[in-house]
């Protein structure tokens, strides 16, 4: 690999330990996969250091003692905590000050603890051929697919492209690998952001680690259906980026999102049938027993967070129901200063942020240190309106699931009983 | 001693183990259980086996990013395989996980070594070299190679 004299400044330890601990693991990264070089990156989406895992935050902690910094603006990932107000979602004490004090390594370093799988909501907002790293595989589809920012899904490496500002440069850093390899035709009306997220379930399924091209949406898909249509794909397949030609940088049309203007003559069918099979897929309990409803996969977004206002209408959640939404610390922030953050909790509902389900929940198949006191709580299927979160809650906290719209899944919470897709009032 | 087969040095090191085999891809997020090393996931050929203390060889990993903790847990709870053989390069994630446990990994083993790794053979695996030794007189075999490749 050809390093530049200050990145084999770097990898010799002449820019202090924390670079070149940073340096000497990219390189191996990139020799792994015969990167010629490195590139430099403008924004790094880090680890959050979580809690519930062994040690882990003292990943974190040791870099920061180390002296690393961030060569280049960072936010920060989810955690297993809602840092400031964990009580709400059962958490013990002792759980919420290890994640308070990975946020300390966070502030050391000089990322910015957005602590949220969306922090393009926050307002880092990485555009187009802009390189960068993110350890969050919804980020990097979304900044991939919907802003022509460059980059990889990244494990913790992440923190050290960070700390150099550096990326070897493979994989969707080039031009090569940010072609179409599917042709989607969408053949239905998509009538909800769950049906985009049903969407990229039932194609990533298909594609793979290919790169889908999607032709037929009858409209412009919003931001949040984008987002919606990442996650979901991130999930189901290992897809980095999707192609809807007009929207993602630079593809104006199908025939040039495919290497040549070679557009395939098979496409992959993504019709009604295949949306309600995605909805049947992760209805595993359907004796209408559920303990939460949640919406807010990935985090909602202030656009979202008027929606759930507007959805809920005054009504409130029904007795013995728990309904969480689950968004960032920044857009709470807003929500809270337009009142909505009001309106929704007067319904009954818990406004959590920091975290989401399947990152506090972890508990069940992760062995979180005895001495802090982490007790899996008795839950027994949960209500979302997202299939990463359904696909996370039954293989990671091995949990019943039951995937419905999100008008569907308010309505669920306000009247106890369980709502299917499509039948919202 | 057998001759060393050669692959793709991916992640540095050295370390050996009896041989692991699984034919079937692995994803270290929901596969195996950090708190005992066991296969846990729908892998016929090893299921119930532990992973700790081996050299686990597998065909390829399937995708996920989440990966590298799993790994690096495993580590942390002392039951991770000593290192890792595989026949085509693991995904980045698998490659993290397995740089901040310090587990060495070759991959793009030649078929023909590849139908003859048994369970239980001992190898050692030089990460840094590219390079898997067989320990014993187990049947494995190395490709003949012209000399000039050697």
């Amino acid at each position: 690999m050809r390093l530049t004299a200050a990145e084999e400044r770097m990898l010799d330890g002449g820019d202090g330990p924390a670079k070149q601990k940073a340096m000497s693991g990219l390189v191996q990264l990139g020799r792994a996969f015969d990167a010629p070089r490195m590139v430099e990156i403008g924004y790094a989406h880090i680890h959050a250091g979580m809690a519930l895992y062994l040690h882990d935050v003292e990943l974190m902690e040791d870099l920061a003692t180390m002296g690393a910094r961030m060569a280049v603006p960072s936010s920060v990932n989810i955690a297993n905590a809602d840092t400031v107000n964990w009580r709400a979602t059962g958490a013990p004490e002792s759980l919420a000050r290890l994640q308070q004090r990975a946020a300390g390594a966070q502030h050391q370093m000089g990322a910015a603890c957005t602590f949220t799988c969306t922090p393009y909501w926050a307002g880092h907002w990485p555009t187009w051929n802009t390189h960068m790293t993110s350890i969050e595989s919804t980020v990097t589809i979304f900044c991939n697919s919907v802003l022509g920012a460059r980059s990889n899904r990244d494990g913790f490496f992440a923190v050290y492209a960070g700390i150099t500002g550096r990326y070897p440069l493979f994989g969707y850093h080039l031009d090569e690998n940010r072609r179409g390899t599917h042709l989607v035709r969408v053949d239905t009306p998509l009538r909800s952001v769950t049906d985009y997220s049903a969407l990229g379930f039932h194609v990533g399924r298909i594609v793979g680690e290919g790169v889908p091209v999607f032709e037929g949406f009858t409209e412009r898909p919003s931001l949040d259906a984008l987002d919606a249509l990442g996650a979901a794909l991130a999930t189901s397949g290992g897809v980095a980026l999707f192609i809807v030609p007009g929207v993602t940088p630079p593809y104006a049309t199908t025939a040039q999102a495919f290497a040549g203007g070679r557009v395939p003559e098979q496409a992959v069918d993504a019709k009604r049938a295949d949306l309600d099979a995605v909805y049947d897929y992760f209805c595993t309990r359907d004796d209408g027993v559920f303990d939460i409803v949640h919406v807010g996969c990935p985090h909602a977004s202030f656009e979202e967070m008027k929606d759930y206002a507007r959805l809920i209408d005054g009504k409130r959640v029904a007795d013995g129901m728990e309904f969480w939404i689950t968004t960032s610390r920044a857009v709470r922030r807003m929500a809270e200063e337009a009142g909505i953050i009001r309106t929704l909790e007067a319904s009954g509902a818990k406004v959590i942020s920091d975290t989401c389900p399947i990152s506090c929940h972890f508990a069940r198949t992760v062995s979180p240190d005895p001495k802090l006191g982490v007790v899996p709580p008795p839950l027994r299927s949960i209500v979302v309106d997202s299939a990463k979160q359904a696909k996370y809650v039954r293989d990671m906290i091995r949990c019943d699931t039951l995937l419905t719209g999100t008008a569907e899944a308010i309505e669920t919470a306000m009247t106890g009983r369980f709502v299917r897709n499509g039948r919202a009032a | 001693m057998k001759p060393p087969i050669t692959g793709r040095a991916i992640v540095e090191g050295q370390a050996s183990g009896p041989a692991l085999f699984a034919s079937e891809a692995i994803s270290f997020l929901g596969d195996v259980d950090i708190n005992t090393g066991q296969v846990v996931g729908d892998l016929p050929s090893v299921h119930g086996m532990s992973v700790k203390g081996t050299v686990l060889v597998f065909p390829y990993s399937r995708g996920s990013a989440g990966a590298w903790r799993f790994l690096y847990q495993l580590f942390k709870h002392g039951n991770h395989p000593v290192a890792i053989v595989t026949r085509d390069p693991p995904d980045p994630s698998v490659v993290q996980g397995a740089i901040l446990a310090g587990i060495p990994i070759v991959s793009d083993i030649p078929d023909a070594a590849w139908g003859n790794m048994q369970n239980g053979q001992m190898l050692s695996v030089d990460g840094t070299a590219g390079q898997v030794t067989p320990q014993d007189d187990a049947p494995i075999s190395s490709p003949p190679q012209p000399e000039d490749q050697r």
